[in-house]
């Protein structure tokens, strides 16, 4: 019941990670256990030849993004989380790759599934992560002129903004909160 | 110059005056009334129960409605042709409460006996659509363009259908006098003789009236009310207005021409007063017929509307007029004559029917149930 | 050297045409702009945001129970759905159990909350397809049912705030039984007038079949989810795949379509709704008097560092939510995966080639909430 007994050391064992570690061979992966999918870290360089290795494993066949976020870290830089899932084997697999706060700069998974257009479109304007080669980079949720100010960072102030027309998002005096 | 007038001479210019305000005074009662009645059908329906609050029943619904399009601010977008967009309603107005010249009433009833009279209800009634497309041009919007271009091509589509069966009923007849071919019912309605024209008929008028399920060209939906969207106030009640009017006389045409009109089954000799009740009902249960279709059938789509025209109702249009002319042009009696006609037309509307249901009903795989072991593996 | 027939001396030139953001059969504020060839659709751009809060970004700033109200407002046409995914995302980073008959309760309103949806659906996609508001009244009629009982249980008709993290707020009304009894009678009939409307409805069936096809292998590309991927042909529904509550316990069926069109999109919903009515009556009668909470609970909650993303099969499909804890009372990060959004990335797909008129159904049949889709 307490909160001790729930993360009591759950391990990789038993878990799909045999099967990633052997598809992900040649590249540098590392598998982390939580309390439902098994996570996998592969390094920002690799992820979309990791992503697609996933895709076309026989074994294992990620051919559904069910989401793809990114978490904000603050110092740490950020974390790029791709959910996927397998229609075929029915299991789930989540995907995390970091992201230097200085470089936030990451290849496109819109090559491995056409359902990442959106998410990273959201991704791009939230947090400023930078996709390339990303088919259609224009902003997704915000005005098209705000693109100088990323909402979901957790540096951005969450109220006393004051919007100007036509000229963006302008802080009042100081740095917001 | 003197003419007639209720009994007494007067000077041929009062005599269209006074005709002419009474078809106005006339038809603005009748469609306020229609307005009240659609609502109140449509209402029930829809489990609901319509107007109620304003006069009894909620009659006067129509009257407050009519106070407030008038009170309302007559809008012009910026960009729109000034002189097309102002004259559109006109259009649309004047053509249909033209076609009420010709609309028999009642024996001796109406504003004018013309011998061509259905001939000319025809040719006044497919005017109107120059005033939507006017006004769908006029109205500098995109909505409205799509709308007034639908409802062009509708037009030019369903007006073939509706002289194909206007003629077969002329042939059947054997008049264009609208008077006469009420008085050539007296013992038999047309609808009998000629069921397919009927049937052709009704569906045309829904498009030509752009009711349900032929409402593209103001279909709520897609084109936001079509070439009237930017249209406000007096002026868009005058469309409104127009598009009742229009609705009325249809109907009375088509208890005219199929229902036996105010001659079925009476005849000719009872007094005016019942044969106008006679003709309100039927024109009543034609309407209510429209308000039936619109209030349970979705729209179709363009192309289906325009292969339904072009591909069913023409071609059986025109055998019908074939088939006529072969039957008529032997002067059999009129009881075979009459007997051919009408099994050979009603096989024509079982025909049609027949292919409608083949062309859309085509066996269709349902969706399978995935039980648990299924699903789950 | 090129030759010109006279049918290609006229250069034509496509109407941009902006569909929405205030546009009846948008379903909300949703604008697409329609590039159109005459009456065929050559292109649509989708543009989403209109309702965009930042419900994500105010969830990080609460604790988690005052985070649940914050998703009823996300998907406001299946809050307990939403609510459910919130809160079951919470118990799994705190390892709360919950007890019996709080599942058990939880199931009905959700499935109920389904019903109440689908009714949504089949009302708003008959006035896309031109029936003059019938289908429309005679949903609501239905759903008003539903949400008579929803605000009797919880007091709200829209934002329940119902379910807490551990279990529900408060006991449900002692004459639940009853009433949700009559609620399925209502919604039985209501099931068959609607199909009754519609379903074989010649101008329907012509409107409907085979329009906005989407293969399956597309739709898996896309990420659709629910019933627009299961009308592709894909059995794929988390309360099969991936049971939660107590979902394996009872018996149903998934409705799978085999054409992946419009009309699939509407037979499989009404299906589900049969679906949706076999599952609460096997809940009720499964029902036993218990706790509603469990025995300890803590008064301010707290969740170890962690992070989930709980899914559970919401009326539209797959409602995701993503939280990161990094311990204390409020998540970290908590990211809505939203049904919506996955379907209509799909639209421009399914639109292009299609008349003006059919994008429309399209829309429609992807029954969208914009409010889920901007979040």
């Amino acid at each position: 019941m307490t909160t001790e007994d729930a993360t009591a050391a759950p391990s990789l064992d038993g878990t799909i990670w045999a099967e990633v570690d052997r598809a992900l061979s040649g590249i540098t992966a590392s598998g982390e256990p939580s309390v439902q999918d098994v996570i996998v870290h592969i390094p920002r360089d690799e992820i979309v030849r990791g992503l697609r290795a996933l895709k076309t494993d026989a074994a294992l066949t990620f051919d559904y993004l069910r989401c793809l976020t990114c978490v904000d870290n603050e110092d740490e830089g950020m974390d790029v989380v791709y959910m996927l899932y397998s229609t075929e084997h029915r299991h789930n697999l989540t995907v995390k790759t970091h992201l230097d706060a200085t470089d936030l700069h990451l290849d496109t998974a819109t090559t491995v599934w056409r359902a990442a257009n959106w998410y990273e479109r959201e991704v791009m304007e939230m947090f400023g992560v930078r996709f390339r080669n990303h088919p259609d980079p224009r902003t997704l949720l915000m005005p098209e002129d705000i693109t100088d100010t990323f909402p979901l960072r957790k540096d951005h102030p969450l109220a006393e903004i004051e919007v100007m027309q036509g000229e963006g998002m302008a802080f009042p005096s100081g740095e917001g909160e | 110059m003197n003419a007639e007038l209720f009994g007494s001479q007067v000077n041929v210019w009062v005599d269209a005056l006074v005709r002419v305000l009474i078809i106005v005074g006339m038809m603005t009662v009748v469609v306020m009334g229609l307005i009240w009645f659609e609502r109140k059908i449509i209402g029930r329906f829809q489990m609901r129960l319509g107007p109620t609050r304003t006069g009894p029943f909620g009659l006067l619904q129509s009257v407050a409605d009519g106070l407030k399009l008038v009170a309302k601010e007559d809008v012009r977008p910026k960009n729109a042709d000034p002189w097309v967009f102002e004259l559109a309603p006109y259009f649309v107005f004047v053509p249909t409460f033209l076609m009420f010249v010709a609309v028999p009433f009642a024996f001796g009833f109406q504003v004018r006996v013309l011998e061509l009279g259905l001939f000319y209800v025809l040719a006044v009634s497919s005017v109107s659509i120059v005033g939507w497309v006017m006004a769908g041009w006029g109205s500098d919007n995109r909505y409205a363009m799509l709308g007034a271009l639908r409802a062009a091509a509708q037009a030019i589509s369903y007006e073939l259908p509706l002289v194909m069966a206007m003629i077969a009923v002329a042939m059947v007849a054997g008049t264009l006098n609208l008077q006469e071919i009420v008085l050539g019912q007296s013992r038999l309605p047309n609808i009998v003789l000629q069921p397919l024209p009927a049937f052709i008929f009704f569906t045309a008028t829904l498009a030509e009236l752009n009711r349900t399920p032929f409402d593209i060209p103001v279909g709520e939906s897609e084109v936001v009310g079509g070439p009237f969207v930017e249209y406000s106030g007096i002026r868009w009640s005058m469309f409104f207005l127009a598009e009742y009017a229009a609705m009325f006389i249809l109907a009375l045409l088509g208890s005219a021409i199929f229902l036996g009109g105010w001659a079925w089954p009476m005849g000719e000799q009872w007094g005016a007063s019942w044969q106008l009740l006679l003709t309100t009902v039927k024109a009543g249960a034609f309407i209510f017929l429209i308000f039936w279709v619109r209030s349970t059938l979705p729209r179709m789509r363009v192309d289906q509307l325009m292969g339904f025209s072009w591909k069913v109702l023409l071609p059986f249009g025109f055998a019908q007029i074939m088939v006529n002319g072969f039957i008529l042009v032997n002067g059999w009696p009129a009881v075979t004559s009459g007997v051919l006609l009408g099994t050979t037309s009603l096989a024509g509307l079982f025909a049609v029917g027949w292919i409608v249901q083949r062309s859309v009903s085509r066996p269709r795989p349902r969706p399978v149930m995935m039980a648990r072991s299924e699903a789950a593996q | 050297m090129t030759t010109t027939t006279p049918g290609q001396e006229f250069e034509t030139q496509d109407l941009m045409i902006n569909m929405g953001p205030q546009h009846p059969a948008t379903h909300g504020v949703f604008r697409m702009v329609l590039q159109v060839d005459g009456e065929i659709v050559r292109d649509l751009i989708p543009h989403i945001g209109y309702m965009h809060r930042g419900a994500e970004k105010l969830a990080e700033t609460m604790d988690f129970r005052q985070g649940i109200g914050y998703m009823d407002r996300t998907e406001y046409l299946a809050q307990f759905n939403a609510e459910l995914s919130y809160v079951m995302a919470v118990e799994k980073l705190a390892g709360l159990e919950v007890p019996e008959r709080a599942q058990w309760i939880r199931m009905i309103l959700c499935e109920l909350n389904r019903l109440s949806s689908h009714f949504m659906f089949t009302g708003a996609f008959g006035t896309d397809i031109g029936v003059f508001g019938t289908a429309f009244v005679y949903s609501f009629r239905e759903r008003e049912t539903i949400l008579d009982l929803f605000e009797e249980i919880t007091g709200d008709r829209l934002m329940y705030a119902y379910f807490r993290p551990g279990g529900l707020a408060w006991e449900v009304t002692d004459n639940f039984e009853r009433r949700v009894g009559e609620v399925l009678k209502s919604a039985r009939q209501g099931i068959k007038d609607m199909d009754g409307l519609l379903t074989e409805n010649e101008i329907f069936r012509a409107r409907t079949q085979n329009i906005g096809i989407i293969s399956a292998a597309d739709a898996i590309d896309w990420g659709c989810t629910g019933p627009v991927l299961r009308a592709s042909g894909v059995p794929l529904d988390l309360r099969k795949t991936e049971p939660y509550l107590r979902y394996a316990e009872v018996d149903f069926d998934v409705p799978v379509g085999q054409v992946g069109d419009t009309y699939d999109r509407w037979l499989v919903r009404i299906e589900e709704m049969r679906q949706s009515v076999r599952i609460i009556e096997q809940c009720m009668a499964k029902l036993q008097p218990g706790p509603i909470m469990p025995e300890r609970m803590p008064r301010m909650l707290r969740t170890p560092p962690g992070e989930v993303y709980l899914r559970t099969e919401a009326p539209r499909g797959e409602f995701g939510v993503y939280m990161v804890s990094k311990g204390g009372n409020r998540p970290h990060r908590l990211k809505v995966r939203s049904s919506c959004f996955a379907n209509l990335q799909a639209l421009k797909d399914m639109a292009i080639g299609s008349y003006v008129a059919d994008a429309v159904a399209i829309l429609g049949s992807l029954d969208i909430v914009l409010c889920e889709v901007d979040r």
